[in-house]
């Protein structure tokens, strides 16, 4: 499938993933620098079908060591690829499951459990499902070939790599320029 | 156009360090300019260091293995081989066996076990003899572990330097007085004593004495009372006229209701009943009584003195009131086993201190278990206080005229954690953690049991290091407090307080 965007749809779809991109990034890098950080008391007052699995990770403090340790660096890595336009598929894909992991720490099914970390009112649709849903229209719309690294990247080996880890060939080739 | 985002990255990457850094800061030098002090002194505090050595071993002996006789011994780093296999099979032992080895080896070994009821004691041997801090579980070591009939047998036998009474209350000043008259040094679990009358005599007997007295109220280690202490005495609550005190429970085991493991094999040939009684009023034997002790006037004063006691102790160190000029109480005996025993389930009482200006109330029930810590009312914020301290500023405050108004926030939140810095400061959402309880504290940088501390300090006394923090006179203002609010109830009366001749009178 070959797509054709405009100026105005590559600039927008563009900001979009760059602001997706800036807010991963500075969660990741306030978690880095701050130091003190953890996510234990996220999970331990976790609500929602996953809230046992959240809480026996909270119990461990090897799990939890890993876990802050994968979401800081998850958070900044992802950040960077979508602020860069780099390894973009995956980087939308993790950034997806990473989401989805908060959503389902506190699914805004039952209003009052739920608001604990929210500072909003919500209903099935809160922050997070927003920016993953967002994730989902740059999956289907990707810009990375066109205004990130990966326009440098066409015939890289390592995208061959990524395209088998996330399923199937990229679809987007280069647009030759008019 | 594949490098267009990169510029922006660049600015982006030097304009949110930035922010970051600012945003950290404003939250780290936020406390003492906030609270308007010059430096936190008590949460720079260093861990005591270690006073024993193979020569100056202490040989301690625990009278009472109840559940909190075992809880002591536990607190030394003696366990049931049982626990340590729950924890193993629970998967918890790899995190459970470094956290009791960051605490010290006190060299103190547990030689006698003294309990009146037979399984009790069985047990609490083989606790003794399970010691996990340290290689001591040698035959030599071991075949030195002995059972003690009675208490009696314990106080004065030359095997023994010191003992630990964790018996039931009545029983505490007569056992503690016999036991300070035999040269031993006591470490006694709270409440002090039953009555008045028990506490002058157990004051004078220490008071004669040389040896070292403690009383478990651990709370005295806990980092949240010392920094409330500190606070107040450097004037961030202003002029306190009112603390509330709570105590909630709300089920049958909090109602001291209680059916334990071994509780079916108490019996006649089991239990030494007379024991039991010590110098309380005769009765036949009832393993009711035996085993629910707590409920019954002849051994225990219930709430008032199991529940408030714990929060009236927190409550003196941080403020040093001490003993009332009166007290009036009411209460009711309305949801358990009423007609069969004496303890009431909802208690209220009003302390008076005209000294300090200030009055103190106790609301406590046994029919809801709603937590609510205890509240300082001062002039300038409003400290609540338990493991944690939460400070609300007062809406007519001039210390903190410039602080935003939120009654429903704190504006200073301490919340001790092992994951947060020196400065132990995090965000409100850490609630959960240390709230309520009396277990770990945080002290340099560390998660320690408040218990391990609590006797850590009796044992370095001993040992000629330092004094302890719940001697005798903290011991007795707690238990001439707790009595008088036991009679205003038993009496419908106010009850007042002669200083000067240590007496009460029923108004």
């Amino acid at each position: 499938m070959e797509t054709k965007y405009s100026s105005r749809q590559i600039i927008t779809l563009t900001v979009l993933r760059v602001v997706i991109g800036w807010h991963f990034l500075y969660e990741g890098m306030f978690k880095y620098i701050g130091g003190v950080w953890s996510s234990r008391s996220f999970l331990l007052n976790s609500t929602g079908p996953l809230a046992p699995l959240f809480k026996m990770w909270a119990q461990s403090d090897k799990a939890i060591h890993y876990i802050d340790v994968l979401n800081i660096w998850g958070l900044i890595l992802i950040g960077l690829c979508l602020f860069l336009g780099l390894f973009e598929r995956p980087a939308k894909l993790l950034g997806i499951i990473l989401l989805s992991l908060y959503y389902f720490a506190y699914p805004p099914f039952s209003s009052a459990a739920a608001e604990f970390y929210a500072d909003g009112n919500y209903w099935i649709v809160d922050r997070n499902l927003i920016e993953i849903a967002s994730l989902l229209v740059l999956a289907s719309f990707p810009t990375s070939y066109r205004t990130g690294l990966d326009r440098f990247m066409t015939n890289y080996p390592v995208r061959g790599f990524f395209n088998n880890i996330t399923g199937g060939r990229l679809k987007n080739k280069l647009i030759p320029k008019k | 156009m594949g490098i267009s985002t990169v510029p922006i990255l660049g600015a982006y990457s030097i304009g949110s360090t930035k922010n970051i850094l600012k945003v950290l800061d404003d939250r780290r030098v936020d406390s003492k300019r906030l609270l308007d002090i010059d430096q936190f002194d008590v949460m720079n505090e260093r861990l005591p260091s270690s006073t024993g050595n193979e020569q100056t071993r202490i040989r301690i002996g625990l009278i009472g293995n109840g559940w909190r006789g075992e809880s002591l011994l536990n607190s030394f780093g003696y366990f049931h081989p049982d626990y340590v296999n729950k924890m193993k099979t629970d998967g918890q032992y790899d995190r459970w066996l470094p956290y009791q080895k960051r605490h010290e080896n006190l060299y103190v070994d547990i030689t006698g076990i003294c309990d009146t009821f037979d399984v009790h004691a069985e047990r609490g041997i083989e606790v003794a003899r399970n010691n996990i801090r340290e290689e001591r579980n040698t035959p030599e070591i071991l075949s030195g572990i002995k059972r003690y009939k009675t208490y009696q047998d314990m106080i004065h036998s030359k095997d023994i330097d010191a003992v630990i009474v964790a018996t039931p209350d009545h029983s505490h000043a007569q056992i503690t007085i016999d036991a300070v008259k035999a040269g031993k040094h006591v470490y006694l679990e709270k409440p002090m004593c039953h009555s008045i009358e028990e506490a002058i005599e157990l004051k004078k007997a220490v008071n004669a004495s040389n040896i070292v007295f403690q009383i478990g109220h651990e709370n005295r280690q806990q980092m949240s009372y010392k920094l409330g202490r500190e606070l107040y005495r450097k004037g961030v609550l202003g002029d306190v006229s009112m603390i509330q005190t709570f105590t909630n429970r709300n089920s049958l085991f909090g109602a001291w209701i209680r059916e334990r493991e071994f509780d079916h094999l108490g019996n006649h040939q089991t239990i030494d009943w007379k024991g039991f009684l010590c110098n309380a009023p005769w009765h036949e034997f009832d393993s009711k009584r035996y085993f629910n002790w707590q409920r019954y006037n002849d051994y225990s004063t219930g709430m008032i003195g199991n529940d408030f006691s714990h929060t009236y102790d927190c409550v003196n160190q941080v403020f040093e009131i001490g003993i009332p000029e009166s007290v009036m109480a009411i209460g009711g005996h309305f949801f358990y086993n009423v007609g069969i025993d004496d303890l009431p389930d909802v208690f209220n009482a009003i302390f008076y201190y005209p000294d300090r200006a200030l009055t103190m109330t106790y609301d406590g029930t046994l029919k809801s278990g709603i937590y609510r810590q205890t509240k300082v009312l001062g002039s300038e914020a409003t400290m609540e206080i338990d493991r944690a301290i939460m400070l609300y500023k007062d809406p007519n405050s001039q210390r903190y005229k410039d602080v935003a108004e939120d009654p429903e926030e704190p504006f200073y939140y301490y919340a001790p954690n092992a994951r947060v810095g020196v400065d132990g400061i995090t965000s409100a959402t850490a609630t959960s953690y240390f709230k309520s309880g009396y277990g770990p504290t945080f002290i340099d940088g560390k998660v320690i049991d408040a218990t391990f501390l609590h006797l850590k300090e009796w044992i370095d006394a001993i040992r000629g290091q330092g004094k302890v923090s719940c001697g005798i006179d903290q011991g007795f203002e707690e238990t001439v407090t707790f009595c008088l609010a036991n009679l205003a109830y038993l009496h419908k009366k106010p009850i007042f307080w002669d200083k000067q001749n240590e007496q009460y009178f029923i108004g």
